[in-house]
């Protein structure tokens, strides 16, 4: 096709061309050009086939609002090729096609549509039973559009970016840029967000007037260069708004231009007012047909012209109900498209200087006349008009039909910041109610057009953002208010929304296949609410989020149900556009916790798990039995870097008080240079959390916690302790300090090397708490724990000399062969002892008694009012909870895996860790089971997954397995 | 059938002044209850109140994802009854629910998780119902859009494979309920809302509602996410539940490419095509109470980075619409199915969170019993509300729930 050249309102770069495969073939568009823009040029007219009745779909719109043109481009299924703009080498696809989308194998359908009437999937294909499955599967192949391979991965470089801004505008158009002036004057921060590529709304390609010798287009043109040459205005164009969130919270996403260092981007701005200026998007006019290829909407049709330099047809049928519409005839007639005619839904309300310059170029203008019918399989090649009432009808041959019934407001952005919005009947919009705080609107959507006042709206809207935020005051916004008054009002609407059809194939939603016949079926069989309306008939589910549908439906339910009360709008929900899953992704990382001997770890040759938020060394050994790791511990000594424990100094007057409302256990009796186990329940009295508490000082006190609960802790401490108006501080010292666990019959040798103190039993003996440097420097905090159950010493170091203190003990142990031990190694030693660790051995619901560490709690302390004490002096006396039991398998070949079910006709219990120990020979393990069963002696069965009824045997033993004395870890 | 167009609820009832029984909810279970109560018992003079219209609560806005491999030995039978009665249930209501038996596949990213699943699936075959543990390969062959690399952020140790499970057309089971229900002459009414529940000598005596008094011995609350305030501002009494957004989005519809429901808890993130072709996701609740359903920016981004990892060919697809529901979670995440105590006459069925979709028709099924004899059916009786006072919590979950700081 020829292009038309040389006008100022083309955004077609005619020097520079962009080449694009499709159907084998390489087809050539220019800079600027859209992908379904160049596919137009090159004579496409049938981009896709539709849903269920695989009809031939073309262009209709140019902003996305079905799925008409929607392809799959370089391999990403569903790109809106009418506004993706073309970048050279885009290989293209149509979409839903059997064969080509010229001659497509399934379109046969279309005929059997009354096979198919609303949701008849609900009514048919279960009868007989057996015919579900197959059906199904006929049904899933059907449906969807677009494929997407299972290895598919997407090119390109996906960012995100957090703005803050004091405005931002939503839509770039002559409402949206005078707001933005208007608000930048001030000096604060405006942002602009845009969805085309160029600032200036439906101003952009428009020739009517906006004063004397100054068209809309030229005025437009005027407005971005002084948005675009604003400094504190940053403008983003190719930017959809997609989600308004509380406080003004924005998100969009940005397609990258080719210089950009990004293919899209997610874009989430915190602005502290908003102005809306959307503008208004054509309401699809319903009638037999209405989506053949050759039908199109004004703007569309007119853009092609003006934007992109394609005529869209050779002889043309406008069916239009608004002035817009006049306009475009206009316009079109001059750049040399024949006008067969014009049909005006409105008997009266034309502007007058429109109709005069038709008349003037003897178009004739049919008023109350409408289009009904579009003839032709593939493509228009006639259209029936009709008057409004459907008793005479004329037919003209024409290869173009430009249809609209009205417009309607784009809300989406102020219904997302939860707005209500109600039916207006002057205008016919949607329009709010109460706009939310510190938002506001501007332009064509409030349902104003005068050029005049859309700018002057505009200001209103840019002031008051200023007022909300406090920049400028109330009383420039009432005079510009004022001023905007004077100028013209709200238009009146048209209101028709289907011709004078009986609706079979008038298609009230392309995306979906539905039509006026299938609504009012659905509303006969008891939908009566445009909502389930929508559920029931898919109307307004697919990817053009509901931009066709979204105003006709409310407005013919309303007709058809002839209900009194006023059209109901269906949900609006983001995001507003269909948004790529990598862009939203954006430039999303994986972040863990590491220790601070995370690489000395890893040199060692640890094999890293992600546990919780950290990244830990699980195994050193390959074979996972850790039998080595084990060994060494018990029989010489290892170390373990226990750094992910959670660390808190607790201190302050009433820092005591804290302890005893959380811990069950009495600190009031706990001595400086000692060390006290114990643990922390919640109402229900389970356990939440066990550690030791340190005395430091009076009320100055150092805790640990797992792993897994140190971020929750001081919100823990805080919410138990909330009315109390205590004072004491917390402070996590989780990643402050590093911790390292030197651990075996030969710790106290090793560690003896580098301490400054005297650590023989007798100096600091089991459960004692030490501080001393090592080396003269640096500073330990040193306990003596029994994790394990050998000598053990547990060393917390400042994170920065963490490895500094582990290569010395590495240095100091090389004589014993000192060798790292990881979690699980920790795991069977401290089962051998029958430890638990919380989460393995405990569920949510085991309380502190079911654990057997009732001997932790202290009863006396009432006026503490320790969280879970009320829970557990109700559970003393409760038989039937679990009880934390050891077990010994009968047959000591092996122990049953973890997870395994303590069954008899019912489940009893279930293991909770079991392993064939190394040290005793023993295959031996702990579970939860039911407290009839947890008598020593008695006898217990597994039911493992899938052992086909074959259960292992094993009974109930005392605990601990390994040195029942705890000698070992006295020496 | 096909080709007529009668309201399938047939025309409008009127409110009668009185009623032998009256649900306030039209949502799954207040439905269910209805149509068992009707087909069971013979009990027909039952209105179900509506506040806005059937299906507008968590009926409308879940992801439909059926499945009986529960945890604990109460639930796995009552879920497993559940999940065998949607066939039975299309053939009887005469309305194709559209049940895709397409089985279930949780993710495992850590031993611990394989562990957990081994209880859960030995819990399952101790009960009957089929359920495997697999490896990471052999997960990869059934979705090959799985993500099996290491170097994720949770790398895919095995799964948890439940062949009867899948997704059922939620929309389907609401209108094909009420289409039962007012078949056997139960009045349905929409738009209609319950503001107070009377009760006297400490039983119930009837219920006001925006259209009117109704006279009753015995009401049944089941109003979804509403349900823990209802109780409390009409009959005083204070459930342990806390009420969370939870929220679901879908891509694009696309040719079939999952086949299974999958699902990864360490991912908060789960994903099925509907029949439709869309990718439905979603998963965790957000971590606040609330009782808006409204969606949040952080996540939609969530869910698609969650999917890039272990999904990525997703990551060439789009989101088109996010949605919010409420989900009432109890400390033990199990429901309460309570009847008659502490107050005659008066029934609840809440808690449901975010799997009160799979058990409607088997909750229903013995709530109606609980409601006509006035006996709790023992498959109920573990969900007794006084649990929470005795302290002895389902064990439902594994692991402690921190939706609130208060559990
Ligand atoms: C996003 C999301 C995803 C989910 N995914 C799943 C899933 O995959 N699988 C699953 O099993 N479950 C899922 N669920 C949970 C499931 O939807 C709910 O548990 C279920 O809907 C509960 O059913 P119900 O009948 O109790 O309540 P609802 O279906 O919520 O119905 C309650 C009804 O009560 C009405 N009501 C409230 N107050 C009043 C009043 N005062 N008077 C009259 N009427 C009133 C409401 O309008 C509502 O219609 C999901 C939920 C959500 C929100």
């Amino acid at each position: 096709m020829k292009r038309l050249r040389q006008f100022p309102t083309l955004h077609i770069d005619t020097n520079e061309t962009r080449s694009l495969k499709y159907r084998g073939k390489s087809l050539q568009g220019f800079a600027g050009d859209t992908v379904a823009t160049a596919l137009y040029a090159n004579g496409i007219r049938i981009f896709s086939r539709s849903l269920k009745y695989h009809r031939p779909r073309g262009l209709y719109n140019l902003d996305g609002e079905s799925s008409n043109t929607c392809m799959e481009v370089d391999g990403v299924p569903n790109v809106r090729t009418e506004n993706t703009l073309l970048k050279d080498g885009m290989v293209v696809k149509a979409q839903n096609v059997k064969g080509s989308v010229d001659h497509d194998l399934m379109a046969f359908i279309d005929k059997l549509d009354w096979l198919m009437p609303a949701g008849f999937y609900y009514k048919t294909m279960h009868k007989p039973a057996a015919v579900w499955p197959v059906a199904m599967k006929a049904i899933r192949k059907a449906a969807g559009v677009g494929t997407i391979s299972a290895d598919y991965k997407v090119k390109g470089r996906y960012d995100e970016i957090f703005l803050t801004a004091d405005v931002c505008v939503i839509g770039g158009g002559a409402a949206g840029m005078m707001a933005a002036l208007t608000a930048a004057e001030s000096g604060v921060r405006v942002i602009v967000l845009e969805s085309r590529p160029h600032l200036g709304g439906c101003w952009d390609y428009r020739t009517g007037a906006y004063k004397e010798n100054k068209p809309l287009f030229a005025r437009a043109r005027e407005l971005a260069g002084q948005v675009e040459n604003t400094s504190n205005i940053r403008v983003f164009k190719q930017t959809s708004m997609v989600g308004a969130y509380n406080n003004n919270l924005i998100t969009a996403f940005q397609v990258g231009k080719s210089n950009d260092a990004f293919t899209e981007r997610y874009v989430e701005i915190r602005s502290k007012s908003v102005v809306v200026a959307t503008g208004c998007i054509e309401r699809p006019l319903i009638f037999e047909n209405n989506e053949r290829p050759g039908v199109m909407q004004v703007a569309c049709a007119h853009r092609l012209a003006r934007s992109y330099g394609l005529l869209p047809g050779e002889a043309a049928v406008f069916s239009i109900g608004h002035d817009l519409g006049l306009e475009a005839a206009l316009d079109l007639f001059d750049l040399g498209l024949k006008i067969r005619c014009v049909a005006d839904i409105r008997e009266d309300g034309h502007d007058a200087g429109l109709l005069a310059a038709l008349a003037e170029r003897k178009i004739p203008v049919l008023k109350g006349w409408v289009a009904a019918k579009a003839h032709g399989c593939k493509q228009v090649t006639k259209v029936t008009l009709a008057t409004l009432d459907g008793t005479v009808k004329r037919h003209i041959p024409c290869d173009l039909l430009v249809a609209s019934a009205g417009h309607t407001p784009v809300n989406g952005p102020l219904i997302l910041a939860q707005t209500n919005i109600a039916y207006d009947n002057h205008s016919g919009f949607f329009l709010p109610k109460k706009l939310p705080e510190k938002m506001f609107s501007a332009g064509w959507m409030t349902g104003r057009s005068h050029p005049q006042a859309i700018e002057a709206s505009g200001q209103v809207a840019g002031l008051k953002a200023l007022a909300a935020i406090g920049v400028t005051d109330k009383t420039a916004v009432f005079a510009a208010e004022k001023e905007a008054a004077a100028l013209p009002g709200i238009d009146r609407g048209c209101k028709l929304v289907t011709a004078p059809v009986k609706g079979r194939k008038s298609f009230i939603c392309f995306d979906e296949d539905t039509t006026i016949k299938n609504i009012k079926q659905a509303i006969d069989m008891g939908f009566d609410v445009p909502e389930l309306i929508k559920r029931f008939t898919s109307a307004g589910t697919g990817p053009g989020q509901g931009g066709i549908p979204g105003h006709n439906l409310p407005l013919f339910v309303s007709k058809y149900t002839a209900s009194a009360s006023k059209p109901m709008p269906t949900a609006v929900r983001p995001p507003l556009v269909p948004t790529l899953l990598a862009t939203y992704a954006g430039a999303h990382h994986h972040m863990f916790k590491r220790t601070p001997l995370h690489a000395s770890q890893k040199k060692g040759g640890g094999i890293f798990r992600n546990i919780g938020v950290w990244q830990r060394a699980r195994y050193f050994s390959s074979d996972f039995d850790c039998k080595d790791e084990i060994l060494n511990v018990r029989n010489n000594v290892g170390l373990l870097d226990s750094s992910t424990l959670g660390k808190f100094r607790i201190f302050g007057p009433d820092a005591l008080k804290a302890l005893q409302r959380l811990y069950v256990s009495d600190m009031s009796k706990l001595k400086q240079g000692r060390i006290k186990y114990s643990a922390m329940c919640n109402d229900d009295g389970c356990v939440i959390d066990d550690g030791i508490v340190i005395k430091r000082g009076d009320n100055d006190y150092y805790v640990t916690t797992s792993s897994g609960r140190a971020g929750n802790t001081v919100e823990w401490f805080r919410y138990h302790t909330r009315y109390d108006g205590w004072q004491y501080h917390m402070v996590n010292l989780t990643d402050a300090m590093g911790v390292i666990n030197i651990s075996g019959p030969n710790a106290r040798k090793v560690l003896k090397k580098i301490a400054d103190a005297d650590i023989s039993n007798n100096a600091f003996p089991f459960a004692g708490y030490r501080e001393f440097t090592v080396k003269n420097t640096i500073p330990v905090r040193a306990m003596r724990l029994g994790f394990v159950g050998e000598l053990s010493f547990e060393l917390h170091v400042p994170s920065s000399y963490m490895q500094s203190v582990w290569d010395m003990l590495m240095a100091a142990g090389a004589e014993f062969n000192i060798k790292n031990f990881g979690l699980e190694a920790q795991n069977v030693l401290r089962m051998e002892k029958g430890h638990i660790i919380l989460g393995q051995e405990s569920e949510q619901r085991t309380n502190l008694l079911d654990l057997g560490l009732g001997f932790l709690w202290d009863r006396k302390k009432t006026a503490a009012k320790t969280v879970g004490a009320v829970a557990l002096r109700q559970a003393e006396n409760d038989p039937g909870r679990f009880k934390l039991v050891g077990i010994r398998m009968q047959d000591d070949a092996r122990a049953p895996r973890d997870g395994a079910l303590i069954v008899d006709t019912h489940v009893r219990g279930y293991v909770a860790t079991a392993r064939k120990s190394f040290t005793t020979g023993e295959a031996v393990g702990m579970a939860l089971v039911e407290s009839q069963l947890s008598k020593p002696g008695s006898r217990l069965e597994i039911y493992e997954d899938e052992c086909n009824e074959i259960r292992l045997q094993a009974r109930v033993v005392p605990m601990p397995f390994y040195d029942p004395d705890g000698q070992r870890m006295k020496m | 059938m096909l080709f007529t167009y009668k309201s399938l609820w047939g025309k409008k009832p009127r409110l009668k002044s009185s009623y032998e029984v009256v649900i306030i909810g039209g949502g799954l279970h207040g439905l269910a209850t209805a149509y068992y109560l009707a087909r069971d018992h013979g009990i027909t003079d039952v209105a179900i109140v509506e506040k806005r219209y059937i299906g507008f609560g968590g009926a409308g806005r879940n992801t439909a994802i059926v499945r009986a491999n529960q945890r604990t030995q109460y639930n796995v039978p009552l879920y497993k009854e559940a999940l065998d009665l949607w066939p039975v249930l299309t053939k009887e209501l005469d309305f194709n629910l559209m049940f895709n038996n397409c089985g279930n596949l949780n993710l495992m990213h850590s031993e611990a998780a394989m562990k957990a699943a081994r209880m859960t699936i030995a819990t399952a075959q101790f009960h009957g119902v089929e359920s495997h543990l697999i490896d990471a390969k052999q997960a990869k062959e059934m979705v090959p859009a799985l993500n099996i690399s290491e170097d994720i952020t949770f790398p895919i140790h095995g799964a948890m494979y439940h062949p009867p499970g899948g997704i059922v057309r939620h929309d389907a089971v609401v209108w094909g309920l009420a289409k039962g229900c007012a078949k056997k002459g139960v009045h349905i009414h929409q738009q209609t809302e319950a503001t107070a529940i009377h009760t006297q000598g400490g039983k119930i005596a009837g219920v006001t509602t925006s259209q009117g008094h109704i006279k009753t011995p015995k009401v049944l609350v089941s109003a979804g996410g509403y349900s823990a305030g209802v109780i409390n501002h009409m009959l005083g009494l204070k459930l342990p539940i806390s009420v969370l957004t939870i929220q679901a989005m879908v891509t694009q519809p696309l040719k079939p490419l999952l086949n299974h429901v999958v699902s990864s808890g360490a991912y908060h993130c789960y994903a099925n095509q509907t029949l439709k072709g869309e990718i439905a996701t979603g998963a965790h609740m957000d971590p606040w109470p609330n009782y808006t359903t409204q969606t949040t920016a952080h996540y939609i981004k969530h869910q698609a980075e969650a999917l890039s990892d272990w999904l990525p060919c997703l990551r060439g697809v789009r989101f088109m619409r996010i949605w919010g529901g409420l989900a009432d979670m109890t400390p033990d995440m199990a429901p309460i199915l309570e009847g008659n105590d502490p107050i005659g006459g008066f029934y609840m069925d809440c808690g449901w969170g975010y799997f009160g979709f799979k058990s409607c028709s088997a909750a229903g099924k013995y709530m109606a019993q609980f409601i006509a004899t006035e006996n709790c059916p023992d498959m109920l009786k573990p969900f007794n509300l006084r649990r929470y006072e005795k302290h002895q919590l389902m064990g439902e979950t594994a692991a402690l729930v921190s939706y609130t700081p208060d559990n």
